[in-house]
């Protein structure tokens, strides 16, 4: 019964979505048929142009090109990018491998390296490490990734000349041997995880700070245990749905910070995809890329908030905020 | 009987960023196996920097220096963390105040016991730990361990908590345990059954207790000995007895006299005046000095050392120095009781008909907080409302003051239903000025950014009233000299004031409109005793010379007899039984009243200790009946047994 | 006998001894509120603080180092960096703050109406901000532009307002919520107070800190946006000078060797961004010390 409605949220979060992006795009003076006919859309007769854009459905009223949008979606089919000519959901299945390997695997790393960097931290309060951590969490909410990125092409790739500061491949070597992916995948994800790690981090440190200060870490230890096995085997544990339903809301932070390392490193993921589409007004692809990071960010928050009720089990019942009142 | 906690000259301070807090001064105390020693003394006054100190878990910012301390032989100063965790749970445990938070939230009460036993001893095994806590659980009283070995705190009651708790910190079976404030979070029915559990496990264990607490019939319940500490210092020591009975230092004196009991009813209540100092820097000479009225000139100058009285009974004063006069101290001054109380059956101010509430719970179903209660208060006279957390007090009060709507019932003000829709402007506004409140926690009903001239001026401001003394700021001092505050505080900030003055302030605001109807909800719950007895007093003198009507909402047994002219008493949003006080107390009939009476400490040594509470399991709770009169004004639910 | 052993009784106490006020100074940015006013003072009279036109550009002296006459060197159309950083951090502050503005306008007035409103439009808005918050921002702000045409300052600082207001907006809907069941709104509704005393009186003083906190962090994040917008060049165009569009011409520079394009204006984003965050904690502190201890 929960999940029926879970699921009908979701659905309907979805719908409302891509009504809003679709109504969106639409307003944009900018020339669809540019991107789609090129240079010749210019040279195009007044007449030329109404058939043109009648066969691409632009001379509908929005809420009709909305509709059957919607209708070919359910089968399926989510349009045709104007500028690669192509199935949208093709053009996305050349690319969305990548930014998996580039977001994912970033994103992973910082979820995975936060916990213990934080723990440790809160763990040494005060001392130099973690002063060292908070300065760098404050330090690093301050640099735009694009700059980071330019910073250590400049070092790496240009004065260095270690790794290559553009592409996923080297040319010619289209989905060559892992290590040259290794060695074009190093700069970008280094800047993804520099960029974002210490924040998290930081997060983490403050929170299990606080929860240090608890009643019960005070009976735990006055119990017997030690400091740390209180701090990793039950402070964590009370952090981990805060944390969870943080990483959550904050995945299309990190994404958006992956689509901008993208553009900069030409990393040819959904990242300079969808910067072109919204540069070229490839509606139906930046459509389906917007559905397509909103579904995602939506089913992560909704694995947040299973895996949380896993842990605390108060959620499950939703009765701990109903003590004590009276 | 051997010595278990020996402490010479130990001393706690605490760096804040204003400067050095003396937390702890220079404290020498022992302690034998098998005893219970209980540290009474206001809050600030050092008591749990002392308990923290020992068990060698003081916050980052504390330092501790010591002479001496041994607990079981084994030197407790100086020791590295890793060697002192060894010894925590083993030689010295602690259990603490607020069961609600004391126990880790995400874990099953089991396994969490399980794990403190199984740190001193990890050959136990998964299964061995099991059946030490399991053990340890029968121990503190959880009864059918094994169903609830797999429960989450949330799903004790609070008691139960607390007895989880406790098995947590027996779970290592510690020589030395220390309790710091265990029943202040419980209702006075639990608080009973937790205070015996403690002298039960010490007898069973063979384990030295310290019992930290504010409340004087808690430590006459439980404790052995007694220590007073008074500003970081231990003022009077010595056997339960000894200390409650003949009282030798004038704070323990002025504590004693400044509870209300039953015989001081109509006279004024003894208030230390003052407050506690500050201890950064503590003053000079005797701390007390300065709210002491037999206080010698040489208090002010020197530290009094611990002068024996008898046996081990100590006191830290002067008065007790052969050279000192001789001094009889006179009982707190007799106050004529006023002008006549009202005589019982006057006009009825307030009526509340068949009130029913509940709230509605996340998961569904809802949880029931008030179910068809009616009372009456008479014009010119303090109703007392008694009840345990969750009786429905609370949602009462806001019925009342049109802060919650109630489901169903009315409450009727002057003959106005104060939830009329359709009632006029000019009622409206009757009903807004003529009823006000105050708040349990002055902190919170008090804006913290807001001075005392405004908050006391807000309702006059709100209501568009012209102040009758020319200015809002003359009606604010005005109202403050009311409740014996001087125009000195206008400008000060709520977290500037202490919690009496808040809660001074927060009854002017209250005055302002010049109401006829106080509601009081818990007023003095969050103040200490000696600050309390000036609240009371302040309110006892409203009533006498204003002829306001209270509403007082309290859990404090003792307090509402002294103060109230009849009482109600609530149980699970149930009106259980109504009468004038005195009849309440001389013959409750209603169980749960009885046992109510029955569990309220007192802080008498030895009827407290004669003392078995009757239980009262709440499976009369439910039962039903009509609301009669057993006696005349005397209204009992379930008239059946009024006979009983 | 002895003097010291006469009764005494009550004395009034000894005035308590002032403490030196020692505790706030340590707290202080200084450094960072320096930086921060000399940045601004400097791009507000940027007329006077260029030594060069910033649009001139001198195609005789493209990509010199820094040396004299360029104290900062010249970028790839010879424009002279030192004065562009002055008209540029102009352009970008100006973002910064309106879109900030925008930002901190529609999150009160959402926060506010879910926080004190009923239920119904709680839930829908909430439902709307985690909508608009699960679509990565960037994407929105290259949406909104797109569909606002001409990248203008006021543009630009309209479509991230428009993108950003969803963080600040919760943050409100908290506070209101804890401060309507707090003790002295309840009380002020007992006194009979109406909605807009509560609001003027209890409610906005107490938002206060919190909410300046995220303007300040709003102002940080909307220059960021837009650096990395105009930097992507989907911004601001090349001829509006501004911080990011200074950028966007770094590409370039970084495989000629011309470091300074890169890292100057860079650098001076950067330390100015890390002072506005320094500033802005410095407030939440301060804010949060004056309700404790005022």
């Amino acid at each position: 019964m929960r999940a029926v409605k879970k699921l009908a949220a979701f659905l309907l979060s979805l719908l409302v979505l891509s009504a809003a992006v679709f109504w969106f795009a639409r307003l944009a003076p900018g020339d669809p048929l540019v991107s789609y006919y090129g240079e010749r859309a210019e040279r195009m007769s007044p007449a030329d142009r109404a058939q043109a854009e009648a066969a691409l459905g632009l001379d509908q009223p929005i809420r009709v090109q909305y509709v059957r949008w919607l209708k070919n979606a359910l089968r399926g089919r989510l349009g045709i990018s104007y500028k690669y000519k192509q199935d949208v959901l093709t053009v996305i299945r050349g690319r969305v491998g990548n930014t998996l390997l580039l977001g994912g695997v970033s994103y992973l790393l910082i979820f995975t390296l936060a916990l213990p960097l934080g723990a440790a931290c809160a763990r040494m309060e005060g001392r130099l490490p973690d002063k060292v951590l908070c300065k760098l969490g404050t330090l690093s909410a301050c640099i735009p990734a694009f700059w980071l990125s330019l910073l250590l092409i400049l070092i790496f790739s240009v004065t260095l000349r270690w790794l290559p500061s553009s592409g996923a491949w080297s040319p010619g070597a289209a989905g060559g041997g892992a290590a040259d992916r290794l060695r074009h995948l190093a700069l970008p994800m280094t800047v993804v995880v520099a960029g974002h790690l210490w924040y998290y981090a930081y997060m983490v440190r403050n929170m299990l700070c606080d929860e240090l200060g608890a009643d019960y870490v005070l009976l735990e230890r006055a119990a017997g245990l030690s400091r740390t096995r209180t701090l990793l085997r039950h402070c964590l544990r009370n952090v981990l749905p805060t944390y969870l339903s943080l990483m959550a809301v904050e995945t299309p932070h990190i994404l958006g910070g992956a689509y901008v390392v993208e553009t900069v490193f030409s990393y040819p993921g959904l990242g300079t995809l969808s910067y072109e589409s919204a540069l070229y007004h490839d509606y139906d692809l930046l459509m389906a890329l917007c559905l397509l990071s909103g579904a995602a960010v939506m089913a992560c928050s909704m694995l947040a908030q299973a895996a949380s009720q896993r842990i605390d089990p108060r959620m499950r019942t939703g009765r701990g905020e109903v003590t004590g009142r009276g | 009987m051997e010595t278990l906690l020996q402490i010479e000259h130990l001393s706690v301070c605490f760096d804040a960023p204003a400067g050095t807090v003396e937390a702890v001064r220079d404290v020498t105390l022992d302690l034998a196996a098998g005893e219970i020693l209980a540290l009474v003394g206001e809050s600030g006054c050092g008591k749990s920097a002392l308990c923290r100190a020992v068990a060698g878990l003081l916050p980052a910012n504390g330092r501790m220096e010591a002479a001496k301390l041994t607990v079981a032989g084994a030197d407790l100063r100086g020791l590295r963390e890793r060697d002192m965790r060894r010894l925590r749970g083993k030689v010295v445990s602690m259990v603490l105040q607020d069961p609600m938070t004391s126990l880790e939230p995400t874990l099953p009460v089991g396994a969490q016991i399980a794990e403190a036993a199984r740190v001193h001893a990890p050959r136990l095994g998964r299964d061995g730990a099991r059946r030490r806590a399991l053990e340890r659980m029968a121990l503190v009283g959880l009864d059918r361990p094994e169903e609830r070995y797999g429960l989450y705190p949330y799903e004790l009651s609070g008691g139960q908590r607390q007895r989880a708790a406790l098995a947590v910190a027996l779970a290592g079976e510690p020589k030395l345990l220390l309790a710091d404030e265990p029943t202040t979070a419980l209702d006075v029915t639990v608080q009973a059954q937790i205070l015996d559990l403690l002298r039960d496990v010490r007898r069973r264990l063979d384990a030295g207790v310290v019992l930290v607490t504010h409340d004087l019939g808690a430590a006459a319940r439980a404790a052995d000995r007694v220590a007073v500490m008074y500003a970081g210092r231990i003022v009077e020591t010595g056997t339960a007895e000894e200390v409650f009975y003949d009282p030798r230092h004038p704070y323990t004196r002025a504590l004693l006299a400044c509870l209300p009991t039953p015989e001081k009813k109509g006279r004024r209540l003894y208030a230390i005046p003052g407050m506690p100092p500050t201890l950064m820097p503590p003053p000079r000479g005797d701390a007390f000095a300065c709210r002491n009225e037999y206080a010698l000139a040489i208090d002010y100058e020197l530290q009094p050392p611990m002068f024996p009285v008898g046996g081990a009974h100590l006191a830290a004063t002067w008065l007790l120095d052969p050279r000192a006069p001789r001094v009889t101290f006179s009982p707190p001054e007799e106050e004529p009781a006023g002008p006549a109380r009202p005589p019982a059956g006057g006009p009825a101010l307030l009526e509340v008909r068949h009130l029913s509430h509940a709230f509605p719970l996340p998961g569904g179903g809802s949880l029931r907080a008030l179910e068809d209660v009616s009372f009456q208060i008479r014009e010119g006279e303090i109703f007392g409302l008694v009840g345990e957390s969750g009786s429905g007090k609370s949602t009462l009060a806001q019925c009342v003051m049109n802060i919650l709507r109630p489901r169903t019932g009315s409450v009727v003000y002057k003959g106005v239903d104060v939830w009329d829709r359709s009632l006029s402007r000019a009622q409206r506004r009757m009903l807004r000025t003529d009823r006000q409140m105050v708040f349990q926690d002055s902190a919170a009903s008090l804006d913290p950014r807001m001075t005392a001239a405004d908050i006391v001026a807000e309702p006059m401001a709100v209501n568009r009233v012209r102040p009758p003394r020319g200015t809002l700021r003359a009606e604010a001092a005005f109202q403050l000299k009311h409740v014996g505050m001087d125009p000195s505080y206008l400008d000060k900030y709520p977290a500037q004031l202490s919690g009496g003055q808040r809660q001074r302030v927060a009854i002017a605001r209250a005055l302002a409109m010049e109401p006829s109807l106080l509601v009081a909800d818990e007023p003095v719950a969050a103040l200490d005793a000696s600050i309390r007895a000036q609240i009371v007093n302040l309110f006892r003198h409203l009533q006498a010379e204003h002829g306001f009507t209270f509403l007082f909402i309290a859990h404090d047994l003792s307090l509402v007899r002294y103060l109230c002219d009849r009482v109600g008493v609530l149980y699970r949003g149930r009106l259980v039984e109504l009468a004038p006080t005195e009849e309440l107390y001389g013959c409750p009939m209603h169980p749960y009243t009885q046992a109510l009476l029955d569990a309220a400490p007192l802080p008498d040594p030895r009827r407290e200790r004669q003392r078995s509470p009757r239980r009262f399991d709440g499976a009369d709770a439910g039962r039903d009946g009509p609301f009669t009169e057993a006696a005349p004004g005397h209204f009992v639910l379930g008239g059946k047994e009024a006979d009983l | 006998m002895d003097e010291r052993f006469v009764l005494v009784g009550i004395r009034p106490p000894e005035p308590a001894r002032i403490l030196p006020r020692r505790r706030r100074r340590r707290d202080v940015p200084v450094l960072s509120l320096v930086f921060l006013a000399v940045v601004i003072l400097g791009c507000v009279f940027c007329r006077y603080t260029a030594i060069a036109d910033p649009a001139y550009m001198d195609l005789s002296g493209c990509s010199l180092a820094p040396g004299p006459g360029h104290p900062f060197g010249t970028d790839a159309m010879g424009r002279d960096i030192f004065s562009m950083i002055w008209y540029g951090g102009r352009v970008s502050l100006t973002v910064g703050v309106l879109a900030a503005a925008v930002s901190a306008a529609i999150a009160l007035v959402a926060g506010a109406l879910c926080g004190l409103g009923p239920d119904w439009l709680d839930g829908l808005v909430m439902r709307l901000t985690e909508l608009l918050l699960s679509v990565p921002s960037l994407l929105l702000v290259m949406l909104l532009q797109a569909a606002m045409g001409r990248s203008t300052v006021t543009g630009i600082a309209l479509a991230v307002g428009l993108t950003s207001w969803m963080g600040t907006a919760r943050v409100v809907r908290a506070q209101a919520r804890q401060l309507r069941r707090s003790g002295f709104v309840v009380a002020a509704r007992c006194m009979g107070a109406g909605f807009f005393h509560t609001l003027r009186r209890h409610l906005a003083p107490n938002f206060f800190p919190s909410i300046l906190f995220m303007t300040v962090m709003n102002i940080r994040g909307a220059i960021m946006a837009e650096s990395t917008l105009s930097f992507l060049g989907v911004g601001l165009p090349l001829e509006v000078i501004s911080w990011g569009s200074m950028l966007s011409l770094a590409e370039n520079a970084l495989t000629g060797g011309t470091w300074w394009i890169v890292l100057i204006p860079g650098l001076t984003l950067v330390c100015t961004l890390l002072a506005i965050t320094e500033t802005g904690e410095w407030l939440r502190r301060r804010g949060r010390g004056s309700a404790a201890a005022v």
